[in-house]
């Protein structure tokens, strides 16, 4: 049997090193898309007014500070 | 127009969700709940009878377990967190499911495997790799399941109202990327490995397995269901931001303290080690999330039944988290590897906390979905304390059992079957309080049946708990 212990070690760095790549490409583009910025918080006033079909959740006066 | 809109695109009202898919992956999720807990109860059983089925091939040990293993995590946890899913990331985007069509075709291809896993592992087929014995074909389906819900749930991403996405659409998107590359690795890279190498990939699967697919798949529905069961914003969106990033970050590394003080080199436990201390990180910012969300709510808890699962699945994931870390510690896991301690840490993790988030999420959306009442309240409740008092009497008999058994295994005058023979006591109170979880699950299964196939409520009327 051929044994496969070395391509799939390398495999296994190259796949660590291309999810560290990436996840640093995209904190960097998060940063860049505001999701660190003043308007972060936006979103969790948004999710709770999203579904006016459900008239149990009608959101409260969320204080948006 | 806000300006977190997408340009050019209007505010609208929202559009009618069918929910099929949602439908479908959630009711046959439930369903395999319940079967797939008699197979836990059998296997709990022969931990006290070891005869217990013994001469029926297809129930022993080894053909049981990864039934109850896989049935668990792809029948119920993952299929639950996929329909979840289904629900919640359209009408946090804004819009309806890019295709419902190809979200049921994707679950009658779910069902198909797991009803293939139901035949093929007690039959032997299985590739007897932790977390990965599915047979090779079933696992083929699996990835073509997963590029199909992958590419359904980007699509309706990529077309949502919304530049600036909630963190459970940020959670639920590493979940899909991660488990790609995750069960790839885990279930065909090992494949062409051998020896330690081979064990030492299985277990960064395995470990990913938790912390790549089912960390960010059950947060994702947590951070959704908080604040839509408790009506109150998440304290900061912010900080779950800083949650994520750093889970991102250092979970990849740490599946190698599976292999403390074994044959593999020690710059790599040592780097395993060192990522799983990080892992406080993401977890206490993801926990003070949570908890400081209920600032001023925690009143609710007592008529909140999806409230009820969801901060116990707060505190269990603080729980296993904290665990986690203390138990790579190389004095630490001398004493409890390869012991009880193991499954008790594991189950608090997946039954724990994932399992509490995505029963609430199910309590929560079920009724609306069907739009009917939930069946019985009461029985919600008894399902919370069975499940909560059965989990609190599996996980401390296993800690203690398993340090109990790491002890007499480390003073090396003890004969191992001796070690065997005093855990006896250990496994009846796990197999009472699985007694007990899985009565919680039987009353679980029968409100949501009952909740789905209940007279419809006229339109407009409160479907909630």
């Amino acid at each position: 049997m051929t044994d496969y212990t070395y391509p799939s070690v390398l495999f296994a760095y190259l796949m660590f090193f291309i999810f560290t790549a990436t996840t640093g490409y995209f904190l960097f583009r998060s940063v860049k898309a505001g999701y660190w910025g003043k308007n972060s918080e936006e979103p969790k006033f948004r999710m709770l007014e999203d579904d006016p079909l459900d008239p149990h959740t009608q959101p409260k006066a969320h204080t948006r500070n | 127009m806000s300006a977190m809109e997408k340009s050019g695109t209007a505010v609208q009202p929202q559009e009618f969700h069918q929910d099929i898919a949602a439908k479908w992956f959630l009711m046959s999720s439930v369903s395999y709940f319940a079967i797939v807990a008699i197979i836990a109860l059998i296997i709990a059983a022969k931990f006290v009878w070891p005869e217990f089925l013994g001469s029926i091939q297809y129930f022993t040990y080894g053909r049981m377990r990864p039934l109850h293993v896989n049935g668990m995590l792809f029948g119920w946890l993952l299929a639950a967190d996929i329909g979840l899913s289904f629900y919640f990331i359209p009408r946090l985007c804004g819009v309806k499911l890019w295709s419902e069509k190809l979200g049921v075709a994707t679950a009658i291809l779910w069902n198909i495997i797991i009803l293939g896993a139901v035949f093929a592992l007690p039959a032997g087929y299985q590739k007897g790799l932790e977390y990965a014995d599915l047979p090779t074909p079933l696992a083929v389906l699996v990835v073509i399941a997963w590029l199909m819900y992958g590419f359904n749930i980007f699509a309706t991403i990529y077309s949502r109202k919304y530049e600036q996405m909630y963190v459970s659409t940020w959670y639920l998107m590493a979940t899909i990327l991660w488990t790609a590359f995750v069960y790839l690795t885990g279930n065909f890279a090992t494949l062409f490995t051998t020896g330690v190498n081979q064990a030492n990939l299985n277990w960064m699967y395995t470990h990913n397995a938790v912390g790549l697919i089912f960390t960010p798949a059950g947060l994702a529905v947590a951070y959704y269901f908080i604040p839509r069961t408790s009506n109150t914003p998440l304290f900061s969106h912010k900080l779950s931001m800083v949650g994520f990033w750093s889970l991102a970050f250092v979970y990849v590394w740490t599946g190698a303290h599976h292999m403390l003080h074994g044959p593999i080199t020690q710059w790599l436990q040592t780097i395993s080690i060192v990522f799983s201390i990080m892992l406080l990180i993401p977890v206490w910012a993801v926990v003070y999330n949570f908890i400081a969300s209920m600032k001023g709510q925690w009143h609710q808890l007592g008529e909140n039944v999806s409230l009820k699962f969801l901060m116990s699945g707060t505190i269990f994931y603080l729980l296993t988290c904290f665990q986690g870390p203390m138990h790579s510690l190389r004095s630490v896991n001398a004493i409890v590897s390869k012991t009880d301690w193991i499954p008790g840490h594991a189950h608090m993790a997946v039954m724990g906390a994932f399992s509490f988030f995505a029963m609430a999420g199910v309590y929560h959306v079920v009724p609306r979905i069907f739009g009917t009442k939930l069946h019985s309240e009461t029985l919600a409740n008894w399902s919370f304390w069975l499940f909560l008092i059965g989990g609190l009497g599996m996980f401390t008999s296993l800690w203690l059992g398993g340090f109990w058994q790491g002890w007499q295994w480390s003073t090396g005058n003890i004969k191992f079957i001796d070690t065997v023979i005093a855990l006896k006591p250990v496994w009846v109170v796990r197999l009472l309080s699985g007694v007990l979880i899985a009565t919680g699950i039987y009353t679980f299964m029968f409100n949501i049946w009952s909740t789905a196939l209940g007279t419809k409520l006229p339109q407009g009327e409160s479907a909630a708990v």
